[in-house]
């Protein structure tokens, strides 16, 4: 174990190419380049503006006097969840795609999907501007409490949660393809158990829903940390800071879900290398 | 686990495999690893289940630094996976391989060529990914872009439209370049036209001066004895013979003429049996039928005065069809 994170130690400049590879071949074949990254999910964060905020209006679970208000509540969901979802949906592939290389190179096979992930780090930093943007065009405030705590946790945990989930679905789909099929309507179906469109207090004040349901969405790591990327903008709001529950099930649930993902890629390790 | 990162040992033998094994499940095998994962990992009683195939099994050998060792073989007996095991990019069932220090492996040239990059993209790209630092490709490009004959208004194409020869010739340009003390070389000898050919020799035969240890996978006999002092003859998925390469060569040659004979008889039955059976048949439909039963038979029935070549199954794709008829 301990040997084995020397030798990724000792790769991150393979970690590096291969991130600067995969940025330079998708980039390079559009006129707009890296523009697409800034433009997809600002284009997402006006259907569902005009869909939730204005047509079903979500926004009245936003607290009185929110400096932004839902728009910046909506951004600053969205982006963060854009360059989950692609996280996501790449890492079932993350194996395959290098099978080439896998088969032909002796490196420590865990730095396919990290390159993955780190590819999605660099485009999610990437879409910081449109944030920014929004943030002084809607008078957002910046807090030491949102910048110092929030930030880096919701950060951290965002992409130690989407590497325990790549290394897991990397390794699991060259077994059972099935696996991205699967990924894709899960993806769905956590996009709105993460609470990215309205406040997650709408679901929790809700009558309707009964406790268990309320338990299990606390319990789902992804909605806290989601929760977090927006408390940096909204701190002092309790209606949009995580719960001391959904803290610690996204804090436990991450750590968790990268174990379980490094114990997955480990043990298929061998059968993994054969079906490549 | 292959330790094979573990660091370099000054003496004794540079590759060094015990006992080595593995398998493969022939059926559900999809099914069996996920299963594997879950109840007992990777160290099941191996005759637990009839359904796992071992390509490879009971593999040992020392290779000490400065040999040049061919690995000969029938088509499936797992020369490759031996060789994948050597680089370390399939873990092995049993047993265990160290190497000591850095591989260069000739497995598949094209790999890691990014259709997309360019060809100058690629070369630095797949360069550092061996190891190789910036400077040092900086150094050799021009040796590497020369030495592939790709044509200097190329370079800065993409990859994709290069020819196949192209690609080989740039690949084996840059894996040439790499100063690892041991290289791996599967059948790769066989890409490129003549000219091209002769230079990779060259380079071999440079790097082999140079103290490098060199393990070869070849069906090319000439390739063999040429650069080899050792052959390892494996046969049925395990070791048959460690000798001098021309005792393994002989070895070979000998199993596939018997093989060869046997192959014969059995044709000549089955070419006995479809006579018969044609004979029954009325004259109007015969015509037809005989036909088809030649180019049957012709598929297998080649002669094969020399065995030098390859092994059998693959030669003979009924270039002959209507010799029998």
């Amino acid at each position: 174990m301990a040997s084995r994170t020397l030798a990724v130690w000792e790769h991150r400049k393979v970690v590096g190419l291969l991130v600067r590879r995969d940025l330079k071949v998708k980039y390079q074949q559009s006129v707009l380049g890296y523009a697409w990254t800034m433009l997809e999910p600002l284009a997402l964060t006006l259907v569902y503006f005009f869909v939730f905020g204005i047509v079903l209006q979500a926004d009245r679970g936003m607290p009185e006097g929110a400096p932004g208000g839902y728009i910046l509540f909506l951004v600053a969901g969205i982006l963060p969840w854009t360059t989950f979802g692609a996280i996501l949906s790449e890492a079932p592939r993350a194996m395959i795609t290098h099978a080439k290389l896998i088969t032909t190179m002796k490196v420590p096979r865990e730095i396919f999907p990290m390159a993955t992930v780190g590819t999605k780090f660099v485009e999610y930093v990437l879409t910081w501007p449109v944030l920014l943007i929004f943030v002084f065009a809607r008078g957002g405030s910046f807090t030491w409490e949102g910048m110092l705590f929030w930030l880096p946790l919701a950060v951290v945990l965002t992409f130690m949660f989407g590497l325990g989930v790549t290394l897991f679905l990397a390794s699991v789909n060259v077994l059972l393809r099935d696996v991205e099929r699967l990924t894709r309507i899960l993806t769905r179906l956590l996009f709105y158990g993460s609470a990215i469109l309205f406040p997650a207090s709408m679901v929790l004040a809700a009558d309707r829903v009964p406790g268990w349901a309320k338990t299990l969405y606390e319990l789902n790591p992804l909605m806290g940390i989601f929760q977090m990327h927006r408390t940096v903008w909204f701190s002092g709001f309790e209606e949009l800071t995580p719960s001391t529950f959904a803290l610690t099930s996204s804090v436990v649930g991450s750590i968790l879900m990268l174990i379980i993902g490094y114990w997955t890629f480990r043990r298929l390790e061998m059968s993994v290398l054969k079906e490549l | 686990m292959a330790s094979t990162y573990e660091a370099a040992v000054a003496d004794g033998p540079v590759i060094e495999a015990k006992g080595l094994g593995v398998k493969f499940a022939v059926n559900r095998r999809r099914k069996r690893s996920l299963r594997e994962m879950f109840i007992h990992g990777n160290k099941r009683d191996p005759n637990a289940e009839g359904n796992e195939f071992w390509p490879l099994r009971d593999v040992s050998f020392e290779i000490a630094k400065g040999d040049c060792v061919g690995i000969v073989g029938k088509n499936g007996t797992g020369k490759s996976t031996l060789l994948k095991m050597i680089a370390g990019v399939l873990i092995p069932d049993e047993g265990k391989v160290s190497v000591h220090g850095k591989v260069a492996p000739l497995l598949e040239l094209r790999a890691g060529f990014n259709d997309n990059l360019t060809g100058r993209e690629n070369v630095y790209l797949v360069g550092s990914l061996h190891g190789m630092t910036e400077k040092q490709i900086d150094e050799r490009f021009e040796e590497i872009v020369d030495f592939a004959e790709v044509k200097p208004k190329f370079i800065d194409t993409p990859v994709r439209h290069y020819s196949s020869g192209m690609k080989v010739r740039l690949g084996f340009a840059l894996i040439s370049q790499l100063e690892h003390p041991i290289m791996l070389v599967d059948e790769v000898l066989a890409v490129g036209d003549k000219a091209f050919k002769r230079k990779c020799y060259e380079a071999i035969d440079r790097m082999l001066a140079n103290e490098r240890t060199m393990v070869l996978v070849s069906h090319n006999e000439k390739d063999l004895r040429r650069f080899c002092n050792r052959g390892l003859y494996i046969k049925n998925g395990s070791l048959d013979l460690d000798t001098d390469i021309d005792s393994a060569l002989a070895a070979y040659n000998e199993d596939t003429k018997v093989e060869i004979e046997e192959r014969k008889k059995k044709d000549a039955a089955k070419k006995k049996r479809a006579e018969a059976a044609a004979k029954k048949v009325e004259a109007e439909a015969g015509t037809i039928e005989a036909g088809a039963t030649a180019a049957d038979t012709a598929k297998t029935d080649r002669p094969e005065p020399d065995a030098d070549k390859a092994d059998p199954g693959e030669g003979g794709d009924g270039k002959d069809g209507g010799q029998v008829a």
